[in-house]
């Protein structure tokens, strides 16, 4: 079986079962909290296991919490689509929820001395603040009907593709964040169907597991800190449809000012890593 | 008289001991692996197709050989990861990242014998622990004895060589199994110890 075809049969069994979900979610209007980040989580975790394969629980290899991270966190995922009365609750949950989710992957490097005590420590409380204020701000793109969400965050997964390809030099990253992007991006078909929404929780869900593969990127393999700041920024981007100013534009520009950020930004971003990878060796490394 | 008799013996028990000691150190003889004249060189197939080949440039050890009893024979080796080096720095990156070795988390591979099993007089079977990516599984492989002589130090040196098949899989490495990279990986580890 060609790679092609094994990648892209992996790509359509994660974003069937998301689609699956989504759909039920979509019906069972009650349940759609909890579907919209199982949709996510499924996805995300049938997307690792054609990639990597089976991973262990407690993982030796501290890469493969990735996997635990799309289970773990999917309590955290439902609670993003709580009711607005009790959503201090998803804040502070999703918090600390967050400072214990980052702590297991990145106890490794600090025990064997990579990182310092005190760089480890502030690499991983960063981590975890930063993703607690992505997933805080981008979870309420889940409410909003329309192509728009689910076409950004699937553009987000190809511009984290190319960096973690070419920067991070991790093709099983690079694949698992492009792929993480394709499942979202089912939400784009989907969302000509009445009344459909990704939801609060698989906007979160899929936030957290972008960071958590470019946080193991940037631990593990060789991601900048400056591509790790460029992607977060570029996750951030299409929450700018949510401030009261671009509320009152029509959603045409609403969707084009983000969309033109995320190409530029993101195609400079992708240029600029393919250049470096290509200035290190003459000879192009097809993997 | 008695005292002498007595004094003979004492001495004659003290030579034994003595000729036994030299004879068992004569038995086991401890050889340091030189990074130099050693090679560690494995390789799989690639896409189905031809074989990529790649080495170790960095990795320590010792071999115990005990030419009387090879039970008492040993190997230790020590693999830093890092130095994976097959000819193209792209690749390279790509070996040490956590789609292979996983270097950050895993600088070291290690082997350790637990068993040294005599085949012919210059062949052994050897069993250990291969720990690889935090794995540990147990491998087989058939060390042959290839030369014996002296550097231009003076020093004796030995030569052992091995060729052997592991499955990448059993030990977390996973990415590409589907035909981008085969499962089964062949090392060689060709060796001159230098005797301590």
């Amino acid at each position: 079986m060609s790679v092609v075809f094994e990648s892209m049969l992996t790509a359509g069994l994660a974003a069937l079962a998301a689609g699956v979900f989504w759909l039920l979610g979509w019906r069972l209007r009650r349940a759609h909290a909890l579907l919209s980040a199982l949709g996510v989580s499924v996805g995300f975790a049938v997307l690792y296991w054609r990639v990597q394969g089976r991973p262990d629980f407690p993982p030796i290899d501290a890469t493969q919490w990735v996997f635990w991270h799309a289970l773990l966190a999917l309590p955290l995922g439902w609670l993003a689509g709580i009711t607005p009365a009790y959503r201090w609750v998803w804040v502070w949950g999703a918090l600390l929820g967050v400072l214990w989710l980052f702590v297991p992957p990145f106890r490794p490097l600090l025990e064997s001395g990579f990182w310092s005590l005190t760089v480890g420590v502030a690499y991983i409380v960063g981590f975890a603040l930063a993703t607690w204020l992505l997933m805080t701000l981008t979870a309420p793109l889940g409410e909003e009907r329309g192509l728009a969400t689910p076409f950004l965050i699937a553009l987000l997964g190809g511009v984290s593709a190319g960096v973690l390809f070419y920067g991070a030099k991790s093709a099983s990253l690079a694949q698992l964040s492009g792929t993480l992007g394709a499942v979202v991006g089912v939400g784009v078909p989907l969302a000509f169907l009445r009344g459909f929404t990704i939801g609060r929780g698989a906007v979160a869900l899929a936030m957290l597991l972008f960071m958590s593969l470019w946080t193991t990127a940037l631990g593990f393999a060789q991601l900048t800190p400056g591509q790790l700041v460029v992607l977060y920024l570029l996750a951030l981007t299409p929450a700018l449809r949510l401030l009261p100013a671009m509320q009152r534009l029509s959603p045409a520009v609403r969707l084009a000012l983000p969309l033109a950020i995320v190409l530029v930004v993101g195609g400079a971003a992708v240029g600029l890593t393919y250049r470096a990878y290509m200035a290190q060796s003459g000879d192009y490394y097809s993997y | 008289m008695r005292k002498q008799t007595r004094f003979v013996a004492y001495l004659s028990i003290l030579a034994m001991l003595v000729g036994s000691m030299q004879s068992m150190q004569a038995q086991a003889v401890t050889y340091r692996i030189d990074p130099i004249h050693s090679f560690i060189i494995f390789r799989v197939k690639h896409l189905n197709t031809g074989f990529a080949y790649g080495r170790f440039n960095s990795f320590s050890g010792t071999i115990v050989v005990d030419e009387k009893n090879p039970a008492n024979s040993s190997i230790e080796l020590e693999i830093d990861a890092n130095s994976v080096d097959t000819g193209n720095s792209q690749r390279d990156d790509h070996l040490r990242s956590p789609d292979f070795f996983n270097t950050r988390q895993f600088p070291k591979i290690t082997f350790k014998s637990t068993r040294v099993r005599k085949i012919n007089d210059t062949t052994v079977e050897v069993q250990g622990d291969l720990t690889m990516r935090g794995v540990t599984r147990p491998i087989t492989a058939r060390v042959t004895f290839t030369g014996k002589g002296r550097n231009q130090r003076g020093q004796e040196i030995s030569g052992f060589e091995t060729t052997f098949t592991i499955r990448r899989s059993q030990f977390n490495i996973n990415y590409g199994l589907n035909g981008g990279l085969d499962d089964e990986v062949r090392v060689t580890f060709a060796v001159e110890g230098i005797r301590q």
